[in-house]
C-alpha cells in the first residue's frame, strides 16, 4: 500500500519572501508604497530621537537628584530610627517571594531571583547605613530561601491554599509594622505623613487589589441578587462610586467623613485613603466581575441545576469561577490603574513617590533644572511594576487557558 | 454503611423484579397530565398528557420549535409547566424546593451542546455533584467516576480538560457525568445533533448499552435508526401538541396521523 505522500510526493514548498526574515520585512514594513513611506519616515525619526536621548544620557543627564535622595524615594520621609520596620516588612515579602517560587516555580523564580539579587546589590551599595540597616537588607536572600525551605515541607496540592493564606497575614503584618499601632511596644504609630514614598504607592496598592477583588466580587453578586433591597444598595454604591472621580473621593474621605466620627476619634488618613482606594477599586471591580459572569452561557448553570446544584453552589464552582477566568485581562488593568491612582494621595497631603520627586525639584535649587531625570526616574519605577503584573497577568491566563475552553 | 448497601442491594433487587415484568404491567415512573407551557404570548406545549413506565425508552421526535425540547427540559424543571400536572417517581412537580432537589436527583440530562464545565477536568465534572449533592467522600466519587468513564469507554482522557477531548468524547463524559448522580431517569436533549457523523455511533452505542440496562430514557432525537432498534414507544411532537404516540413499527409503516407521516417522508 502506497501512503498519499509516496503518491503525489512531497509537498513543494512555499513562494519566495514569504517566510523568514525577508517575508516578515515584506509583509510588516514594506507591503505597499504607502508602508515603505511610513516606515523610512518613522525609522528616519526613531534614528535621531534615539541619538538626541542617547547623546543626553551619556553627556548632560546627572542624576545626583536620584542618588542624593534615594531614601526618601523609596520611604519618604519615614523616621530613620524606625527604618528597621520596612525593612522587616521587606523579608516577610521576600520570604512569600520564596514560598511563591516553591509553589509555582517558572516566572516566580524568576522574580525572586531577580528581586533577592537586586535588593542584594542594593543593600552593598556605599551608602552610609547603621549595621542593623544593612543586615535586614543583605538578609533577604535568606528570607526568599526561608520561604522557599518552608514550602517544601507543604503537599504540593496545598501550596496555593497555604500561599494564600501566609500571604494574607504577612501583607496585614507588614501594614502593622510599618504603621504602627499603639499598643504594642516597639511598634510606636508613626505619623501619617512619615509613611510615603515608594513604599505608600506600594502599601495602598497591595492594601486596595487584595481587599477590592472580594468586595467586587460580593458587589458583582448582591447585583446579581434577586433580593431587591441588596440589589438596590449594590448598584447604588457601584454607580455612585463610578460616578464620582477619586480625587473627590479622596477630598470628602479625608474633610467630610470625619465630621461624621465620634469627636476624639483619630483615623489615620493612611487607613482612609487605603480605605477609599480599596473602595473606588471595587466599584469597577464589580461590573468587570459582572460582566464576566454575564458572558458565561447560561446553559452552564441549567447544566449544573440538572445535576441538582443548588443556586449558590452553580455561582461558586460554575459560573463564578468561569466568570472571573473571562476577566483577567480586565482585572489587571484594574489593578495596574489602582496602582497608579495611588499617586493622588498627594491631594489630601501624603507624600508618594511622585510627591518626593516634585518636591525634591521644587525645594532644592541646585536641582531645579533635573526635571527630566526625575520623572524619567518615576516612570520607570511604575513601569517596572505596571509591567510585572501584566507580565504574571499574561502567564495566568495562559496557564488557565490552555486546552479549557 | 453497612445499611445504606443493604438499602441499595434491595433496592436493585426491586428494581430488578419490576424489569422482568412485561412493560404494560410496570409502573409509571413519569406521569404527564395536560401539561401547558407558554412563552410569553406564545403557546411552546400544549395539553400533553404522557405516561412512562419504568424502564421504558422513549423516542421524542419532531420540526424544529414543535416543543419537544421544553417538553423534556419541564421533566426536570429547567423549565416550569404552568398548566397540568407532572409526577416523577411519586414527586409532585411543584414550587417546593425540597421537591424539586428530590425530582433533580432522580433525573439526569445530557444536553445538544454537552454543556461539560469547561474550566474542570473530566474527572471534576463528572465527581462535582456526586461530592456536593450526594456528599460522597472525594476518593469514592472518583471510583465511582472511573468506572463510569470505563463504561463510556473513555477512561484515559479523565485528567483531560473538556476542550480537548471529540465532540463524541464531551458527549460521552456528559452522560457519564448524569449516570454519576444515579439517576432513575435519563433525559437526552438531541444528544448527537451537535455531532459528526464519525462520532454519532459512539454516542449512540452508549446509550443503547444504557437502554439495555433498564434505564428509563427519553430522548429527543432525530435518529431513526436508533429509535426503531431501541425505543419501546415513540411520540411526535408539532406545534406544541404531542400529535400521535406509538411503538416505532407502528409509527414507521403505519402513522394513524397524516401529519406524522408527512414528517417522517422528509426526514427519512
Amino acid at each position: 500500500m502506497t501512503t498519499l505522500s509516496q503518491r503525489f510526493g512531497p509537498a513543494p514548498p512555499p513562494p519566495a519572501f514569504t517566510v523568514g526574515v525577508g517575508g516578515w520585512l515584506r509583509a510588516n514594513l514594506f507591503s505597499s508604497w504607502i508602508s515603505t513611506l511610513v516606515t523610512i519616515v518613522l525609522a528616519t525619526a526613531i534614528f535621531f530621537g534615539a541619538l538626541g536621548g542617547i547623546r543626553w544620557l551619556l553627556f548632560a543627564s546627572d542624576w545626583a537628584v536620584i542618588t542624593d535622595r534615594a531614601p526618601l524615594y523609596i520611604v519618604g520621609t519615614y523616621p530613620r530610627e524606625y527604618y528597621w520596620r520596612p525593612e522587616v516588612s521587606l523579608l516577610l515579602v521576600s520570604g512569600l517571594m520564596g514560598m511563591a517560587w516553591r509553589t509555582w516555580s517558572g516566572p516566580a523564580r524568576w522574580f525572586a531571583v531577580a528581586f533577592g539579587a537586586i535588593i542584594f546589590v542594593v543593600a552593598l551599595l556605599p551608602y552610609s547605613m547603621p549595621v542593623l540597616n544593612r543586615a535586614l537588607l543583605l538578609a533577604v536572600p535568606l528570607a526568599i530561601g526561608a520561604g522557599y525551605g518552608l514550602f517544601t515541607f507543604i503537599r504540593p496540592g496545598s501550596r496555593p491554599k497555604w500561599f494564600a493564606i501566609t500571604g494574607g497575614v504577612s501583607l496585614i503584618l507588614c501594614l502593622v509594622i510599618i504603621a504602627g499601632v499603639g499598643f504594642i511596644p516597639g511598634l510606636e504609630p508613626v505619623n501619617e505623613s512619615e509613611v510615603g514614598g515608594l513604599m505608600l504607592n506600594l502599601l495602598l496598592a497591595t492594601f486596595g487589589i487584595i481587599c477590592s477583588m472580594p468586595i467586587g466580587i460580593a458587589l458583582a453578586l448582591g447585583r446579581r441578587s434577586r433580593l431587591p433591597v441588596v440589589k438596590i444598595f449594590c448598584v447604588a454604591f457601584i454607580e455612585i462610586i463610578r460616578g464620582v472621580p477619586l480625587i473627590t473621593l479622596l477630598f470628602m474621605s479625608r474633610h467630610i467623613l470625619p465630621l461624621t466620627f465620634p469627636e476624639n476619634m483619630d483615623v489615620s488618613l493612611l487607613y482612609l485613603s487605603g480605605i477609599t482606594i480599596t473602595l473606588f477599586s471595587s466599584a469597577y471591580m464589580a461590573e468587570n466581575v459582572r460582566g464576566g459572569m454575564a458572558a458565561v452561557s447560561p446553559q452552564q448553570s441549567q447544566a449544573a441545576q440538572a445535576l441538582g446544584l443548588k443556586q449558590w453552589q452553580t455561582t461558586l464552582f460554575i459560573t463564578l469561577p468561569q466568570g472571573l477566568r473571562n476577566i483577567i485581562p480586565a482585572i489587571v488593568g484594574q489593578f495596574i490603574s489602582l496602582f497608579k491612582d495611588t499617586s493622588l494621595v498627594f491631594i489630601i497631603g501624603m507624600i508618594d513617590l511622585v510627591e518626593i520627586g516634585r518636591a525634591g525639584l521644587s525645594g532644592n535649587i541646585e536641582f531645579q533644572d533635573n526635571g527630566m531625570e526625575v520623572y524619567l526616574f518615576l516612570a520607570l519605577v511604575f513601569w517596572v511594576f505596571t509591567f510585572s503584573m501584566a507580565y504574571i497577568s499574561r502567564r495566568i491566563e495562559r496557564s488557565l487557558g490552555v486546552g479549557r475552553r | 454503611m453497612q445499611n445504606t448497601t443493604d438499602a441499595q442491594a434491595t433496592q436493585e433487587k426491586d428494581k430488578e423484579a419490576i424489569l422482568a415484568l412485561p412493560l404494560d404491567q410496570r409502573d409509571d415512573i413519569i406521569v404527564c397530565e395536560n401539561v401547558y407551557k407558554w412563552f410569553g404570548n406564545f403557546c411552546a406545549v400544549r395539553d400533553v398528557s404522557l405516561n412512562v413506565k419504568r424502564g421504558e425508552v422513549i423516542v421524542v421526535f419532531g420540526p424544529s420549535g414543535s416543543g419537544k425540547s421544553t417538553f423534556i427540559r419541564m421533566i426536570n424543571r429547567l423549565e416550569q409547566h404552568q398548566r397540568g400536572r407532572i409526577v416523577v417517581d411519586g414527586i409532585e412537580m411543584s414550587n417546593d424546593v425540597r421537591n424539586l432537589d428530590a425530582i433533580r436527583r432522580e433525573v439526569g440530562m445530557v444536553f445538544q451542546q454537552f454543556n461539560l464545565f469547561p474550566h474542570m477536568t473530566v474527572l471534576s465534572n463528572i465527581t462535582l455533584a456526586p461530592q456536593r449533592v450526594r456528599h460522597i467522600p472525594r476518593e469514592e466519587a472518583e471510583a465511582g467516576a472511573m468506572q463510569l468513564l470505563e463504561r463510556v469507554g473513555i477512561p484515559e482522557q479523565a485528567r483531560k480538560y473538556p476542550a480537548e477531548l471529540s465532540g463524541g468524547q464531551q458527549q460521552r463524559v456528559a452522560i457519564a457525568r448524569a449516570l454519576a448522580m444515579r439517576p432513575e431517569i435519563m433525559l437526552f436533549d438531541e444528544p448527537t445533533s451537535a455531532l459528526d457523523p464519525e462520532m454519532i455511533k459512539e454516542v449512540l452505542d452508549v446509550m443503547r448499552e444504557l437502554a439495555a440496562t433498564g434505564m428509563t430514557m427519553i430522548c429527543v432525537t432525530h435518529e431513526m435508526g436508533f429509535a426503531r432498534e431501541v425505543a419501546d414507544r415513540m411520540a411526535f411532537f408539532d406545534e406544541g401538541i404531542l400529535i400521535e404516540t406509538g411503538p416505532p413499527e407502528q409509527i414507521f409503516t403505519n402513522p394513524t396521523e397524516e401529519r406524522t407521516k408527512a414528517f417522517l417522508n422528509q426526514i427519512l
